[in-house]
C-alpha cells in the first residue's frame, strides 16, 4: 500500500463495551480508496456494532477513526452522509404503506422535488444496471426487490465509503454478479467499499483484503485471494468447519406431502400468487425450490403452513389426510410444520422470551398447554432442550428472542420445529443472513432429519445451499413451478440461467414500458 | 463539555418499567403545585389535599373503595384490550349501556324478590356492554374502520340515551317531573358490604376480577392469544391464532367488563338511573389501564391513585375552594408524563463530551 496516501478510513484502537459485553475490543483496521474490504466474522463478532460506530448511529468508548488521514468524530447517520459514507442495511428500514420513490425520498437529508429526484433514481438504476419500478408500494416487494431500495438510496449520494452488510443473501448469481459488476464499478470510480458477508466464496471473488473479527477482536487482516474458503470460516469460528454428511445410500420412502395444482389468490395487487403448483416430497427426501425473491416463494410458504388456507381441500395432502382448508394450528398436529423466512416478528415475536415463542408453534405437538392453561414448566423445558440441541448461544429459555443475533435466533426457530419431528417440515431462507458455522449446523439438522424419515421442502434463494441439501429441486417463476430436477448432474450455471431468464419474463410483465429487461444468456 | 444524550438499553429496563408510573406521579404533584401556586392558590396544599389527606382521613376509606372498584374493572378489561393492539376508547359507552340494561332488568322485575334478580342484572349489564362494544368490532374486522372512532363516537350516543330514557319510557311516575328512574326495590340494590358504610360487594368484586384478569392474561393460551396479537400479528397468524377472532374477544372482554361495571354502579351508589350516571369512570379507567402498565394487578394500584384524585379533587373544592376540574388536570398530568416516562424503560440518558473522542492522539 501507498505509505503516503492515507487510508480512506482508518481505524484506530476502536473500543465499545455493553454491559457485560466487550462488543469491540482495540479493534484497528484501514480501507484504502477504491479499494473493497470484506469484514468477517460469526454473527455476535462486533461487525454491526463496529459498523454502526463507522456510520454514526453508535459512539466508541476509546479509540479514533481517521477520514482520509484525519481524526474525525462522527456523531450521527447524517454527519457519517455527509462525509460521503452511506450504507445498506441487512435490515432495511422502509415504510411499508409508501412507494419507493417515497421511501427514498424520506431517506435524503436534501428535499428535492420528487420529479428531479425520479429522473436521478432512474439514472442510478440505468448506471448500475438495477431494475426496480418507483412507484411500486414496498408492502408489495420482495425481500430482495427492498434492498434494492436501499442500494439506490445509498447510491444516490455519491459515496466515497460505501457499507454493505450481507447484501447478496436474496440475489440469484445472475444478480450477484450484477452486484458485483456495479461495486467494482463504484470501486473503480473511487469509492471504497466496506464488504459484510458470510460468503466466503464471495468475498474471494470481490474483495482485495479482509479482517477477520472473533469475539470483538480483530483476529487475522488477510488477502482473501490467497485464502481458500475454509481457511477464512476457520478463523472466522475459531475452530475446524465441519461439512454438511449425507448418507450417500440414502433410501426414499412413500410420499408424505403431495401437493396438486395448488393455487392461490393474491393478497393485494401486486403481490404474486401461486398458480397450478404439483410436486411431491417423499419420506427422507429433501426437495428444493430455487427462484429469485418476489417470484412465489412467500404465497407458496403461506399456502403450505397454513397461514393462509386454500379453496381445495385435496390440493395439499400429508400421508393421504387432506390438509388444503385447515389452519396451521391443525396441521402442526397432523404433523405439518413451517419456517417462514423472516425471523422477526414472523416466525419469532421480539418481545417474548423464547419460551413464549416456544408456545407459539411447539404447544400441541410437546404438550406446551394443557386444557387452555400455558404450562410454563414444560415450555421452559422444551425451549431448554432446543437451546442445548441447537447450540444457542441465549442467556436461558427466559432470554428475550429480541437479545439473540439473527444466527442464534434462527437456529432457536429451526431447532423448535425440528425437535416436534414433523413428519413435513416447510423452510424458507433457512440460512439467511446466518454465519457460516451456524448455516452448517442448520444445514446439517435438515439432513438428519430427512434420514429420519421427515420430508423437507426447502424454499431459498442461496443455490449453493440448495444444491448442498436437496435431493430433487425445482425453480419457481412467477407463481408456476418447473418440472423437478434430480439434483445429481445439474450445475449451477445451468439453474441460474432458468432462473435469469424466468426472472426476465416475470420483470417485463411487472416493470413500467420503458424500462430495458434484457437478461442474456 | 457534557451533553445528554438517549441511548437505546440492550433490554428493556424492568425497573424503570415499575419506577415510571411512579415517577410520573411524583412528577404530575410537582407540575400541578406549580400550576396552580402560578394561578393564585396554594400549590402545595393543594397537592396534600388532593393526594394526601384521602389517605389520612380514615373517613375517606369508603369513598376511596367504591370510586377504586369500577375503575378497576373497566381497567381490567381495557388492559386485556390495549394488550391485542385494539384501541377501545369507547368503554364510558359500554360502561352506560351496561348501566341501562341492568337498569331494564331492575325496572322489568320491580316489586320482585328473589337472589336471582341481581345475578340478572349483572348478565344483562355484560351483555349491554359486549353489544356495545361489538358495533365497533363488527365494524372494524367487516369494513376496517378504526375502532378508535367508533368506539368514542358510540359513547355520546350511549349519553343521549339515557336522557332519553330518564325523561320518557323510564321516567318515575311519582317523581314530580325529575328526570329520574324509579328507584330500585330492595332486591335490585347491590347489598353493603360493611354496615354503617357505602362500600358494596362490587369492591371485592374488583379485586377477584383484577386477580383473574392477570392469571388469563399470564397462564392461559387465550391471553397468550392476545399478546401475541398485539406484540406481531403476523407471528400470530404463523403461531395459528385468528385476528379477527382476537379483535372480537378484545373488545367483547372490555365492553362486558365495562357493562358489568355500569350495573354496579347503578345498583350500588346509584341505585335508580340519572341524568349524571355517565361519570366518566370509562375514560378515567383508560389511564387506569396505562398507568397499571396493561397488567391487571397494576390496574388496581393505579384505579386506587386515580380515585385518590377523584375523592382528593372533591375536597379540594370545599377546602380551599380549587376549581372542580383540578383532579382532571391532575390525572391528565399522570397520563401525559407517564407517556413521557416511557421512554426511559427502552432508553437511558448518558452524558457524553462532545470534545471528540481520542482526536489529540
Amino acid at each position: 500500500m501507498d505509505a503516503n496516501m492515507p487510508a480512506r478510513l482508518a481505524l484506530e484502537g476502536i473500543t465499545k463495551a455493553f454491559p457485560g459485553v466487550l462488543a469491540n475490543d482495540n479493534v484497528s483496521f484501514s480501507v484504502q480508496p477504491g479499494k473493497i474490504h470484506a469484514l468477517l466474522g460469526e454473527n455476535g463478532a462486533g461487525k454491526s456494532t463496529l459498523v454502526k460506530m463507522i456510520y454514526g448511529i453508535m459512539s466508541q468508548d476509546a479509540g479514533t477513526i481517521r477520514w482520509n488521514g484525519e481524526a474525525v468524530r462522527i456523531d450521527n447517520p447524517k454527519q457519517a452522509r455527509r462525509l460521503g459514507i452511506g450504507m445498506v442495511f441487512q435490515h432495511f428500514s422502509l415504510f411499508e404503506a409508501l412507494s419507493v420513490l417515497e421511501n427514498i425520498a424520506l431517506g435524503m437529508d436534501a428535499k428535492i422535488p420528487s420529479r428531479e429526484l425520479e429522473k436521478r433514481i432512474r439514472a442510478v438504476l440505468e448506471t448500475y444496471g438495477l431494475k426496480l419500478d418507483p412507484h411500486r408500494i414496498v408492502s408489495t416487494l420482495s425481500v430482495g426487490e427492498r434492498q434494492r431500495i436501499e442500494i439506490v438510496r445509498a447510491l444516490l449520494l455519491s459515496p466515497k465509503l460505501l457499507i454493505m452488510d450481507e447484501p447478496t443473501s436474496v440475489l440469484t448469481p445472475q444478480e450477484v454478479d450484477q452486484l458485483f459488476g456495479t461495486l467494482r464499478q463504484l470501486a473503480s470510480e473511487g469509492c471504497s467499499i466496506l464488504y459484510i458477508s458470510h460468503k466466503l466464496d464471495e468475498i474471494k471473488a470481490l474483495c482485495d483484503s479482509a479482517t477477520i473479527l472473533r469475539g470483538g477482536k480483530v483476529v487475522a487482516t488477510c488477502d482473501p485471494a490467497e485464502e481458500t474458503s475454509r481457511s477464512m470460516a476457520e478463523k472466522m469460528i475459531g475452530t475446524s468447519l465441519a461439512d454438511v454428511e449425507k448418507n450417500a445410500s440414502r433410501q426414499f420412502g412413500e410420499p408424505k406431502l403431495v401437493v396438486s395444482r395448488l393455487s392461490t389468490k393474491s393478497e393485494d395487487e401486486f403481490g404474486v400468487a401461486v398458480a397450478d403448483v404439483s410436486f411431491s416430497v417423499r419420506a427422507g427426501e429433501i426437495f428444493g425450490i430455487a427462484g429469485v425473491a418476489g417470484n412465489g416463494q412467500n404465497a407458496l410458504l403461506d399456502a403450505l403452513s397454513g397461514e393462509v388456507r386454500g379453496a381445495d381441500s385435496e390440493a395439499i395432502t400429508l400421508d393421504g389426510h387432506p390438509l388444503g382448508l385447515l389452519g396451521t394450528t391443525q396441521r402442526r398436529k397432523l404433523g405439518l410444520c413451517a419456517v417462514p423466512e423472516e425471523r422477526n416478528g414472523h416466525a419469532a415475536v421480539s418481545e417474548f422470551t423464547l419460551s413464549d415463542n416456544s408456545v407459539l408453534t411447539a404447544r400441541d405437538r410437546k404438550g406446551l398447554v394443557g386444557s387452555g392453561l400455558i404450562n410454563s414448566g414444560a415450555a421452559r423445558n422444551y425451549t431448554g432442550e432446543v437451546i442445548a440441541e441447537f447450540a444457542v448461544k441465549a442467556l436461558g429459555p427466559e432470554a428475550l428472542a429480541g437479545s439473540l443475533s439473527g444466527g442464534n435466533l434462527q437456529k432457536y426457530i429451526m431447532g423448535r420445529e425440528i425437535l416436534q419431528s414433523p413428519t413435513v417440515l416447510v423452510v424458507s431462507q433457512p440460512t439467511w443472513g446466518v454465519d457460516a458455522g451456524a448455516a452448517t449446523a442448520i444445514r446439517q439438522a435438515l439432513v438428519n432429519l430427512a434420514a429420519a424419515g421427515s420430508a423437507i421442502v426447502v424454499i431459498s434463494q442461496d443455490l449453493d445451499e440448495l444444491l448442498t441439501l436437496s435431493d430433487r429441486l425445482a425453480v419457481i417463476n412467477d407463481g408456476h413451478l418447473s418440472q423437478p430436477l434430480d439434483v445429481d448432474g445439474i450445475s449451477i450455471e445451468e439453474i441460474g440461467l432458468l432462473m435469469g431468464g424466468v426472472h426476465g419474463t416475470s420483470q417485463e410483465t411487472r416493470i413500467v414500458a420503458g424500462d430495458d429487461v434484457a437478461v442474456s444468456a | 463539555m457534557l451533553q445528554y444524550r438517549l441511548e437505546k438499553r440492550a433490554e428493556p429496563s424492568r425497573i424503570m418499567l415499575y419506577a415510571a408510573p411512579v415517577l410520573a406521579v411524583v412528577l404530575a404533584m410537582i407540575i400541578g403545585a406549580t400550576i396552580f401556586a402560578a394561578i393564585g392558590y396554594d400549590g402545595i396544599a393543594a397537592v396534600r389535599e388532593i393526594f394526601l389527606t384521602p389517605l389520612t382521613n380514615s373517613y375517606k376509606w369508603q369513598d376511596l373503595a367504591i370510586k377504586a372498584a369500577p375503575l378497576i374493572i373497566i381497567g381490567v378489561g381495557l388492559a386485556v384490550c390495549y394488550r391485542a393492539n385494539v384501541w377501545n376508547i369507547g368503554a364510558e359507552g359500554q360502561y352506560v349501556v351496561g348501566g341501562v340494561f341492568a337498569t331494564g332488568v331492575a325496572l322489568a322485575t320491580y316489586g320482585m324478590s328473589g337472589w336471582w334478580i341481581l345475578p340478572l342484572m349483572a348478565l344483562a349489564g355484560a351483555v349491554g356492554g359486549m353489544a356495545y362494544a361489538a358495533i365497533p368490532a363488527f365494524l372494524r374486522t367487516r369494513l376496517g374502520v378504526n375502532e378508535i372512532l367508533t368506539s368514542l363516537m358510540l359513547t355520546y350516543a350511549s349519553v343521549q340515551l339515557v336522557y332519553y330514557l330518564v325523561r320518557a319510557p323510564w321516567k318515575d311516575p311519582m317523581g314530580m317531573g325529575f328526570p329520574q328512574t324509579r328507584l330500585f326495590s330492595e332486591a335490585a340494590r347491590l347489598p353493603t358490604l360493611i354496615p354503617g358504610t357505602i362500600v358494596h360487594v362490587g369492591v371485592p368484586i374488583a379485586i377477584v376480577v383484577a386477580i383473574i384478569g392477570w392469571f388469563v392474561m399470564k397462564r392461559s393460551l387465550m391471553g397468550f392469544q392476545v399478546r401475541v396479537v398485539g406484540a406481531a400479528p403476523q407471528a400470530a397468524r404463523y403461531g395459528g391464532f385468528s385476528h379477527t377472532r382476537t379483535i372480537w374477544l378484545a373488545l367483547l372482554i372490555s365492553g362486558g367488563l365495562a357493562g358489568f361495571a355500569g350495573m354496579l354502579e347503578v345498583s350500588g351508589p346509584f341505585q335508580r338511573l340519572v341524568p349524571g350516571f355517565p361519570t366518566n369512570y370509562g375514560y378515567t379507567a383508560i389511564i387506569a389501564a396505562f398507568l397499571g402498565r396493561l397488567n391487571p394487578i397494576g390496574v388496581i394500584f393505579a384505579s386506587l391513585v386515580l380515585a385518590i384524585t377523584f375523592v382528593g379533587g372533591e375536597l379540594a373544592q370545599t377546602t380551599i375552594g380549587l376549581p372542580n376540574a383540578a383532579s382532571g388536570i391532575f390525572q391528565a398530568l399522570i397520563l401525559f408524563l407517564l407517556l413521557a416516562a416511557d421512554l426511559l424503560v427502552r432508553y437511558r440518558v448518558r452524558s457524553v463530551s462532545t470534545s471528540p473522542r481520542g482526536a489529540t492522539t
